[in-house]
């Protein structure tokens, strides 16, 4: 227990109280800071739009991302449980793309929404469908929403790699009584799987969020935040400040925003929704 | 009985026309890697080519020190799974079956750091890595690495460690074996699939992690294949092929982990995260 306690302070407790410190000051990392007071928070709250817009990204992240995954992920789960053909075959393919690194999807799928030669804008071609040819990443309007589909391509597997081991510890007495009793397979589904899968739903959610708030590497290589930030989420804002810009201070201070972000909502989870990690002690 | 049939057969062909498809990223990251060099322009985003060639394979071991960055990331990613599984199995270990001074305190503290989003670390992580002389160092990802990884590992097998019966706990003891005797001969030989799980996530998250890497590690030399892609983009930036080997080459490894592993991970997830 005690290494666990050393990393924890040095690596964890320790940058969080740093960040709040930090995000008091306009410092560039090299020369002495300048004290500023609430400065920082004060301009990211009233004048700063790519803050605003990574905010927007994130409430839009968050709901376009977690419940597309685990909508389709139960469904994937629950036909790949029921003992279709080749259901391991099916489950290592949907689980692949979550285990390939982010930044490597990132340069594959710049390939697919690419407007020359990319494979949606030649498949449109070809085929006639003009309407998947578009400026996927390019349009600003229309970029937030590219890049969060590949997240939804990337994690959905995931979700239904949870769902199966979920449906697999479903008591099997419980679901053939329901179905001795005439319960047809959607109200199996409705009224006795689903609610029994709760604690899978609030480990997805949970997970989700985490995943929301921490995203950068997928859209630091798809789009750098961009064009023109539309695609900023707080960790890429978070680098471009300290790394880029080299304002430090500043970049600490978004971090303590995201901080409060992150756990506002697990507080808010482990209230509303029921903590998954605190059972089975 | 036949409805339910033509039933199953639907949800094949759903299933299997969506996989189909669902697999179209990794296709294409295969077939553009194997691009003959005189093809400029992909058709498909890459999905047809002319021919089949290994020259993109040859450029980059020749232009690119793939296999220093190989090396490095096993350097970063090894250690910290090492060290991950033998602190958090530990400290599993203790939360569940001893008492310690504040023990369900430093639980939610580890718990907290779940949630946890690694980028607010990056800035401080950066400077704590400058003032320890560790950037552009292996430690100065090891170190984070398994500090950021410690809380989930031990969440997945502190929930196996608990639901072990305690009865064979008792009986290990009466015949003499010590505290540290029970964790290492009785409950870690019975906790593989909670541990696989453990490996698998640490592997792939060492492995692909991102952010720190690119702010810790400067110097070309001590790059891990995940920063790969950003330090040839300008040299590759005309050649899809020479690129898609090398992305090719960062994503074989963790197929493969996973392929060992992954017969683990359902039982591993059944049996601890998600179990209610």
């Amino acid at each position: 227990m005690a290494p666990a306690m050393i990393l924890f302070v040095v690596f964890v407790l320790y940058p969080i109280l740093y960040i709040f410190n930090a995000s008091m000051y306009d410092w560039d990392g090299i020369n002495e800071a300048i004290y500023v007071g609430l400065q920082n928070y004060i301009e990211m709250f009233t004048d700063d739009r790519a803050f605003a817009v990574s905010i927007r990204n994130s409430v839009y992240w968050t709901f376009l991302t977690i419940f597309p995954q685990m909508i389709l992920g139960f469904i994937l789960a629950y036909i790949l449980t029921s003992g279709v053909p080749l259901q391991n075959v099916f489950r290592i393919i949907f689980f692949m793309p979550a285990i390939v690194s982010p930044v490597v999807l990132g340069i594959i799928w710049q390939r697919i929404y690419a407007p020359f030669g990319g494979l949606l804008a030649d498949l449109g071609r070809e085929i006639g469908a003009m309407w998947l040819i578009q400026p996927y990443i390019a349009d600003p309007k229309i970029a937030i929403f590219s890049t969060i589909f590949v997240n939804v391509w990337q994690w959905t597997g995931f979700s239904m790699l949870m769902y199966v081991a979920g449906l697999n510890g479903l008591s099997q007495e419980v679901l053939s009584a329901a179905e001795v009793d005439g319960a047809d397979a959607r109200q199996r589904i409705q009224f006795i799987i689903l609610p029994m899968l709760r604690h899978v739903h609030q480990t997805l959610i949970l997970l989700g969020v985490i995943g929301t708030l921490q995203t950068f590497a997928l859209v630091f290589m798809l789009t750098k935040g961009g064009p023109n930030h539309a695609t900023e989420m707080l960790p890429t804002y978070i680098f471009q400040k300290a790394f880029t810009l080299q304002s430090m201070g500043y970049a600490s201070a978004v971090a303590v925003v995201l901080l409060v972000i992150a756990l506002s909502a697990s507080i808010f989870q482990v209230r509303v929704l029921g903590s998954r990690f605190t059972i089975g002690g | 009985m036949t409805r339910r049939r033509a039933g199953k057969m639907l949800a094949f062909v759903f299933v299997a026309a969506l996989a189909l498809i669902w697999l179209v990223p990794i296709i294409m990251m295969l077939v553009v890697s194997f691009m003959p060099p005189d093809q400029r322009a992909p058709r498909f985003g890459g999905l047809l080519i002319s021919g089949v060639s290994l020259n993109n394979y040859v450029t980059v071991f020749e232009d690119a020190e793939i296999v220093r960055h190989f090396i490095n990331s096993v350097a970063v990613t090894i250690p910290s799974v090492i060290l991950v599984v033998a602190i958090s199995s530990l400290a599993a270990f203790a939360l569940a079956r001893l008492k310690f001074l504040a023990r369900d305190i430093w639980f939610y503290l580890l718990i907290m750091t779940l949630m946890l989003p690694i980028p607010t670390l990056v800035v401080p992580i950066f400077q704590i890595n400058k003032a320890l002389g560790l950037n552009d160092a292996y430690a100065g990802l090891i170190l984070p690495y398994t500090a950021l990884g410690v809380p989930f590992a031990i969440v997945i097998l502190r929930s196996f460690f608990a639901g072990f019966p305690i009865e064979i706990e008792e009986a290990a003891r009466l015949d003499g074996c010590t505290r540290f005797g029970i964790y290492w001969r009785v409950m870690m030989p019975v906790s593989w699939p909670a541990v696989a799980v453990v490996i698998i996530w640490q592997f792939m998250t060492s492995w692909n992690e991102f952010i720190l890497a690119l702010v810790t590690m400067n110097s070309v030399d001590v790059k891990p294949l995940t920063l790969v892609p950003l330090v040839y983009s300008g040299q590759f930036m005309m050649r899809p092929g020479p690129m898609f080997a090398i992305l090719t080459l960062i994503t074989l490894p963790v197929i493969l982990v996973y392929y060992m592993m992954q017969r683990f991970m359902v039982s591993g997830l059944t049996a601890g995260a998600v179990r209610g």
